[in-house]
């Protein structure tokens, strides 16, 4: 049953932990599956916000420093029931993960010497270093394109070789990229940059 | 270690950071480098308990706490990761529809650039304990080429990368 997307029906707040449960925190894949999911059940699906409205919560969430995730489901959280549907987003998002992290983990400390998980372990850290080359590559994509492309190059060379030759704190390196945005702007500026699709930007 | 101190340097890593694992270099600079409370192996494991779970990517942190602090770390660390989404709601009340800022955007493109430049540093270390041998290696290329290519989820990665290695080492006992 597919209600009219028209962003005026309000959420009980059982219903949004309801939502927020099971489509934050029981998505595999982080913010883009999750967001995608979101999308098609708070907008398409429910019509608790409008397309423009989901729009705004996404853009501010990646304004905002942290997992833009979970701005992201405060922001739609507010939006709809103010400070209860924000602190309800946020806990139902984020708490069935953290248990089940915790849980991982402590087996992690408790078969890691076991030798059948040793060999399981290795391989699995192998993919991590993989799955973090990867996530570096999902993070630059976007800003690839011929109009940010120079900049982008300048700015991750110079990211890599601050910390790995330079030793600089990652905290500096940031505030100098930072500083590197405002003077360098893309080719496109001072207009807006075309908006980037929640499919494109990680989470 | 004091689990508020723990907290702090997560909560510095998490504000600074504008995605799930760009927290990564500050983590690793506080906690491996400056404070010695953890080491590569565990920082490497915490990513990957990290990616086996649903939810966001930024939960790889309640491992961190853990390993550093156990349970109560494991706390510290969430609260570190969701305290960052409440700066959310002055920027709605604030910034409202005018997001579309140019100066404001080439400012935030830089640092989420600059985030995968160091998370690009930090995954040298990083394969150094993790990648000693070709099949590592193998599984740690074949995973970042299968999750840029394909739309397979991480879980299947980690999981056929278990696989390989368990395989891998009945076949060749003496590896």
């Amino acid at each position: 049953m597919a209600a009219q997307p028209g962003g005026d029906l309000k959420p009980k707040l059982r219903d949004l932990g309801a939502v927020f449960i099971r489509f934050g925190s029981l998505t595999f894949g982080g913010g883009i599956p999750t967001t995608a999911a979101l999308q098609r059940e708070i907008v398409q699906r429910r019509g608790w916000l409008d397309p423009q409205q989901f729009g705004i919560c996404y853009a501010l969430g990646q304004l905002t420093p942290g997992t833009n995730l979970l701005a992201f489901c405060v922001a739609m959280g507010w939006s709809l029931l103010r400070a209860a549907g924000a602190l309800t987003a946020l806990l139902s998002v984020s708490t069935p993960g953290m248990i089940l992290v915790i849980l991982l983990t402590r087996a992690y400390e408790t078969w890691s010497g076991n030798p059948v998980a040793q060999h399981i372990v290795h391989g699995a850290l192998a993919s991590a270093v993989g799955i973090v080359g990867a996530s570096c590559w999902q993070l630059v994509r976007p800003y690839l394109d011929r109009r940010r492309a120079a900049r982008t190059a300048v700015i991750v060379a110079g990211s890599v070789l601050a910390l790995a030759r330079f030793h600089l704190p990652p905290v500096q390196v940031l505030g100098l990229a930072a500083l590197v945005g405002l003077i360098w702007r893309d080719r496109g500026s001072p207009q807006a940059a075309p908006k980037d699709s929640f499919t494109d930007s990680p989470s | 270690m004091n689990v508020f101190i723990l907290y702090l340097v997560l909560l510095k890593a998490t504000v600074t950071s504008f995605s799930g694992l760009a927290s990564l270099p500050i983590i690793r600079d506080e906690l491996v480098v400056k404070r010695a409370v953890l080491t590569d192996h565990q920082l490497n494991a915490a990513v990957l308990v990290g990616r086996s779970t649903p939810g966001p990517i930024g939960l790889y942190i309640v491992s961190v706490g853990y390993f550093a602090a156990g349970t109560p770390g494991a706390a510290a660390g969430w609260l570190a990761l969701i305290t960052p989404a409440f700066l959310v709601i002055p920027l709605l009340h604030y910034l409202g529809r005018s997001t579309e800022h140019p100066r404001i955007k080439n400012v935030l493109e830089a640092v989420v650039v600059s985030s995968a430049g160091l998370m690009l540093a930090t995954s040298i270390p990083l394969a150094q304990d993790a990648v000693t041998g070709a099949l590592p290696l193998i599984i740690a290329a074949a995973s970042c080429l299968t999750l840029i290519a394909t739309p397979l989820d991480t879980i299947w990665v980690i999981l056929g990368s278990a696989a390989l290695s368990l395989a891998a080492s009945e076949l060749t006992p003496f590896r």
